[in-house]
């Protein structure tokens, strides 16, 4: 897995210099010029909003990247490099995601930090007032998003194993992946989630009444990472069993 | 070496090495080229060779010195013999072709006495 | 006998097409063997289903007695038709990448062969002409000290001059231990080559033997035979 791992990184290592320190330095010139006018909030927050876009953006290309990390692999002939290769598909598969996972938490670890940074130029007594009308359990919101995008590719790399599982080189391929994918989450939204969500709504129509119930929401937070967890083993695990016995390369 | 697809190949390439022994291209004694280096040069599978080397081997044409490789023959007779057979071969052909064309083994006689 | 190759009953389908048909095979350590036939008859099939690639629709496939798996694909070395280099490679990185995924993987002979293709290291994968990769496969396939090299149509799309390049890099890494299968339709360069042939037609075998055999028993080459079994 380590050598495989190795090539993912090797591959793309300039790119991957470039995003992390273009972020960085982007957030720093940023956050400079919205610190250097400590009062003028209208500066501070463009500032801030045009560091979320670019965050925004390098998640995007994280993404993206996910996905075609394994769609060279299916559609492309060095394929036939990959899967001739001396190991497992489910260790090809792994140290894709491993990256992407990395990655994720990267960028997590980089937007947070600048978005805190950000925050603290704002006036605190407007941001506790923001946070309370909201009442958000940060934390587990920013894994719940976090896992939730990780599975979006998970999701979409089983989509496009299926798909080439089922049609071995057809020009609908791309359609059909896609078809599978919405598929695949409107199941998901209303067999999966629904029934849980249903239940944070009610422990928040509790909230209204009682002031004892940030913690239920907190755990509730956490088992709905809980929940993306256990999808993300789901669909990795179905993914790498097309792969090792079901596919045609 | 010059062969063709048509016969087996191995034939042909005994067929040949017997030629030039007798022709005098290769030496009486000499070392053979090993197994993988006539494949390599002739750009034949290399069984094929070890199936020439084993069959002069069994006609005593060459013998294999232990650790050193295979060698030609440097005996007399067996020489002669070669010669013998190749020139047989030769005539054979010849008196067949003549044959085919319709010319009866009484003129051919006559014919090669004209010629010679 | 041991078989470094085994198929019973193997057959491939894809939706329609029936690419093999209950296909029975052995192939012997130490030999050169041919599979020849038409485009579309199974050769490249058969070839990809002992690589790993493809999964059998029925029948079994083993190599050195063991399932396509982890184990076969380092043991086999396959050549496809296509270009299947990442397009991120310079041939030095492919190298590396040989050498870090393959035990069997001869560094010292990989660079001689590059060099004897007339490549060099510091080119890069998307500037070399389609002749060019054909060598440079080559060249990485065979610098393997594999059980099993597949190699599917090594001649296609090359010049004479690497054409006999290719044959001679053959013939060099040929050993007792190992095993060269070679799908072509370019019969009469490689011929010579061949210990066995295999014709190979809609998915069934429709001739077997020793190439000498035949040969010998016909009376023409194997490409006229060929010809003749194919018109």
């Amino acid at each position: 897995m380590i050598t495989l791992l190795k090539y993912e990184i090797y591959r793309r290592w300039k790119w991957l210099v470039i995003r992390y320190a273009a972020l960085i330095i982007l957030g720093l010139i940023f956050f400079n010029r919205a610190s250097a006018s400590p009062m003028q909030y209208d500066i501070i927050a463009a500032s801030m909003g045009k560091f979320f876009l670019i965050s925004i953006i390098a998640f995007a290309i994280i993404i993206v990247e996910g996905i075609n990390m394994l769609k060279e692999d299916l559609f492309e002939s060095s394929g036939y490099l990959t899967f001739t290769l001396p190991k497992s598909e489910r260790s090809i598969l792994f140290a894709k995601n491993f990256l992407l996972f990395v990655q994720l938490f990267l960028w997590a670890l980089v937007s947070i930090q600048f978005g805190t940074m950000f925050l603290k130029l704002l006036p605190l007594e407007e941001v506790s007032r923001y946070m309370a009308e909201i009442d958000l359990p940060v934390y587990p919101a920013i894994l719940f998003v976090l896992t939730a995008f990780f599975n979006f590719v998970l999701m979409v790399q089983f989509s496009l194993t299926l798909t080439r599982t089922l049609l071995y080189r057809n020009k609908y391929s791309g359609i059909i992946s896609v078809g599978i994918f919405f598929l695949l989450a409107y199941l998901i939204e209303n067999f999966y989630y629904g029934p849980f969500l249903n239940q944070i709504k009610h422990a928040y129509i509790e909230i209204g009444t009682s002031s004892a119930s940030n913690i239920d929401l907190l755990s509730g937070g956490y088992t709905a990472v809980f929940l993306n967890i256990i999808l993300a083993i789901i669909f990795f695990t179905a993914t790498a069993y097309l792969l090792e016995n079901k596919i045609n390369i | 070496m010059e062969f063709n697809n048509c016969s087996p190949i191995y034939l042909q390439i005994i067929d040949s090495i017997k030629q030039d022994v007798v022709v005098g291209k290769l030496k009486t004694g000499q070392k053979m080229p090993s197994v993988r280096e006539l494949a390599g040069k002739i750009k034949v599978n290399p069984n094929t060779i070890q199936r020439v080397y084993q069959e002069l081997e069994r006609e005593k044409i060459t013998f294999t010195k232990r650790g050193m490789g295979t060698y030609l023959t440097d005996e007399e007779k067996i020489i002669k013999l070669l010669e013998e057979e190749i020139s047989d071969k030769i005539i054979q052909e010849f008196i067949n072709g003549m044959n085919k064309l319709g010319f009866s083994n009484d003129k051919i006689i006559g014919i090669l006495q004209e010629y010679l | 006998m041991e078989y470094i190759l085994t198929t019973k009953q193997l057959s491939k389908y894809f939706y329609q097409k029936k690419a093999l048909e209950k296909v029975d095979i052995n192939i012997e350590k130490g030999k050169i063997y041919g599979i020849l036939g038409p485009n579309g008859g199974g050769k490249s099939t058969l070839l990809k289903l002992a690589a790993g690639l493809l999964k059998p629709s029925g029948g079994e496939i083993t190599i050195d007695n063991k399932n396509p798996g982890v184990y076969t694909k380092s043991i086999v070395s396959y050549l496809p038709e296509a270009n299947y280099f990442y397009k991120w490679m310079k041939i030095r990185d492919a190298l590396n990448f040989f050498k870090d995924f393959y035990d069997d993987f001869d560094m010292e002979r990989a660079r001689k062969s590059i060099e004897f293709m007339k490549l060099e290291e510091k080119e890069k994968i998307t500037s070399l002409s389609k002749g060019m990769l054909g060598r440079l496969k080559l060249a990485l396939a065979l610098s393997r000290k594999a059980k099993l090299y597949l190699l599917d149509e090594p001649l296609n799309g090359i010049d004479p001059v690497s054409r006999e390049k290719i044959i001679t890099s053959i013939l060099d890494a040929f050993n007792k231990k190992s095993t060269i299968i070679i799908c072509s339709h370019l019969i009469y360069y490689i011929e010579k080559l061949l210990d066995y042939v295999f014709f190979l037609s809609e998915g069934q075998i429709i001739l077997a033997g020793e190439a000498e055999d035949l040969r010998n028993k016909r009376g023409i080459s194997i490409d006229r035979l060929y010809q003749e079994v194919f018109q």
